[in-house]
């Protein structure tokens, strides 16, 4: 389904400002898969669905989706496979336009947009029914702007964006991290539901040990630009919020260890 | 009475450079310089076709075209050569002025006697000859020449049209990623739309609307001159920013109106300072100003009345 062959990526090369974000990533995930991806601040997770989806190149690797190669695709071309849902409920959607603009637009995602009537009579009353399938009252709402809902709001309608055609691939970048608890709550409840109903190829990155625990049927953590530890199976199900932070700890421990040693390095060397 | 009918002529032209002004710097968020050379292309293109005896219609298309094709330029050196916006502005907007001296052959190009838009609306619905009084209709102390209210009309009906087909496209599947463009680019490119493309055709709508008013301009006026189009960014602006506090509303019908009601109501306003007494020398910088306290006053209203009632609370 997707193939990640040893992709790096490393931003502003040769500058005080260098980072290595990905430093040889190995991952194969198989379709109707879900994969949670957990890290350390700035061990690469978000930068690794970025690759995916195309926000910017490679510097080596491959990627494929559905045996295509992808590596050299634009961002836009990869929209018609991959659905997404951003940290920043601000990112996945346009303010300034109504509810049933914004669906509108999910609608003909990745296709030709040409001069049809972008709000039909038979699309918006597509539209309306799915929307009030996610049962949050907005189906009455549809000609409203987007800019006066909630940020809870705004991500369950981005999440419904995502999955309006079914994509091949759904990234998930810290999607409730910016939302109150209650409200994270509900979306995840939301994406549960969504990934289960349309059996959905998935990655999922956050930062609760309790979502990381709960849900998915893999698991991947990174550390500095490459994957350390990989769960699937019975191993994924046995995981507990706090068996994962032991594993933070260790990283962190190690971590520790490596700056004494270089510093008792620099003692000895310098 | 004649100098009313004039400035609301002038203002219902120039909407369409308001309209234009409103897609790119508004619709798209794109601050394009392009149209200070693209409203005197779409008159320099105009005039020249009707000197050498051109249709007038035909002419006119052709003046929105070369509009369309200078805002593609502006498009295209923005987003695939990645210039900065303003910079592509205004390197097409300069290269236009020689571009522009080339199709006229000369810096100012009048009209004589050629069949125009205007001569043709003139005598609309008529079959009188044009004279220089032509027909008048007289209502109380004021006489007005039936042929402008012609004019008015025809133009009435044009605007409304450029109008209606700008809504229509809007509601559109192209119109609403167009929108979108503008509105959060991140978001319409996950939906698979690129974004240089979209700007770029925007870009050449926009331009393509500011020549079609420049080339209304130039048969309106009867001439056509290369220093016409300095300061048009500015005009537009202001017609747009009134007719944004106008209509009091982001919607996409409401605002291509307010900009229509903007144009003319700012023509109408500029023509009475004239007449009070305010040198045209000073137009531009009066227009300036206008818009600059546009657009720092309501934020500076807002600190104020902030400051003033935590200072009545303290």
């Amino acid at each position: 389904m997707l193939d990640i062959e040893q992709i790096r990526k490393t931003f502003h090369p040769g500058t005080p400002n260098e980072v290595r974000a990905l430093q040889g990533v190995d991952l194969k995930i198989d379709e109707g898969s879900f994969v949670i991806v957990i890290g350390t601040n700035g061990s690469g997770k978000s930068t690794l669905l970025n690759a995916v989806a195309g926000s910017f190149f490679v510097d080596t690797g491959r990627l494929k989706l559905n045996g295509q190669d992808i590596t050299h695709w634009p961002e836009h071309r990869r929209a018609r496979f991959i659905g997404r849902v951003f940290q920043n409920p601000f990112t996945g959607t346009a303010p300034s336009m109504t509810i049933a603009e914004n669906l509108a637009l999910a609608a003909r995602r990745g296709r030709m947009r040409g001069l049809g009537w972008a709000l039909n009579p038979s699309i918006r009353h597509e539209l309306y029914e799915r929307v009030r399938g996610m049962g949050l009252g907005l189906e009455n709402r549809l000609n409203n702007a987007i800019g006066s809902l909630s940020g809870g709001q705004r991500q369950s309608l981005t999440l419904l964006m995502a999955g309006l055609i079914k994509p091949d691939l759904l990234l998930l970048d810290e999607h409730t991290a910016a939302l109150d608890p209650k409200s994270a709550d509900q979306v995840i409840r939301l994406t549960e539901e969504v990934i289960r109903r349309d059996k959905l190829t998935t990655m999922m990155v956050t930062h609760s040990m309790q979502q990381a625990a709960h849900l998915g049927d893999r698991l991947i953590m990174m550390v500095r630009g490459r994957i350390i530890y990989d769960f699937q199976g019975a191993e994924k199900r046995r995981l507990t919020p706090e068996d994962l932070l032991d594993r933070f700890d260790e990283v962190r421990r190690s971590d520790l260890l490596d700056e004494t040693a270089a510093s008792m390095l620099q003692r000895q060397y310098v | 009475m004649t100098q009313l009918i004039g400035s609301y002529s002038m203002g219902l032209i120039l909407s369409l450079l308001a309209v234009g002004v409103l897609i790119s710097f508004r619709i798209l968020a794109f601050r394009d310089l392009t149209v200070e050379g693209s409203i005197t292309l779409g008159g320099a293109v105009a005039a020249a076709m009707l000197v050498s005896g051109w249709n007038p219609w035909l002419a006119t298309f052709v003046a929105f075209l070369a509009g369309g094709c200078a805002g593609a330029v502006t498009g295209v050196l923005a987003t695939k050569l990645k210039i900065n916006g303003l910079l592509a502005g205004i390197l097409v907007m300069t290269a236009l002025y020689s571009v522009n001296l080339r199709v006229m052959g000369r810096s100012n190009l009048p009209l004589m006697n050629e069949k125009s838009l205007m001569t043709f609306a003139q005598h609309l619905g008529t079959a009188e000859q044009p004279t220089a009084s032509g027909g008048t209709w007289t209502i109380g102390r004021w006489v007005i020449r039936t042929a402008d209210l012609r004019v008015i009309g025809f133009l009435t009906v044009v605007i409304g049209s450029v109008g209606a087909v700008m809504y229509a496209f809007f509601q559109t599947n192209l119109g609403l990623a167009m929108r979108a463009t503008g509105d959060n680019e991140q978001m319409i490119c996950a939906l698979g739309v690129e974004v240089g493309w979209m700007q770029t055709f925007g870009l050449a709508i926009s331009n393509g609307l500011v020549a079609l008013s420049g080339a209304l301009l130039v048969q309106y006026q009867g001439y056509a001159d290369v220093q016409m189009g300095m300061g048009m960014v500015v005009w537009g602006m202001a017609s747009v920013i009134i007719g944004e506090s106008l209509v009091g509303s982001r919607q996409i019908g409401m605002l291509l109106i307010g900009s229509v009601m903007g144009s003319v109501l700012f023509r109408l306003l500029v023509a009475n300072a004239l007449r009070q007494g305010l040198n045209p020398n000073d137009l531009k910088l009066a227009t300036a100003l206008f818009v600059l306290i546009a657009l720092v006053g309501p934020s500076a209203v807002d600190a104020a009345s902030k400051k003033f009632r935590t200072a009545v609370k303290t």
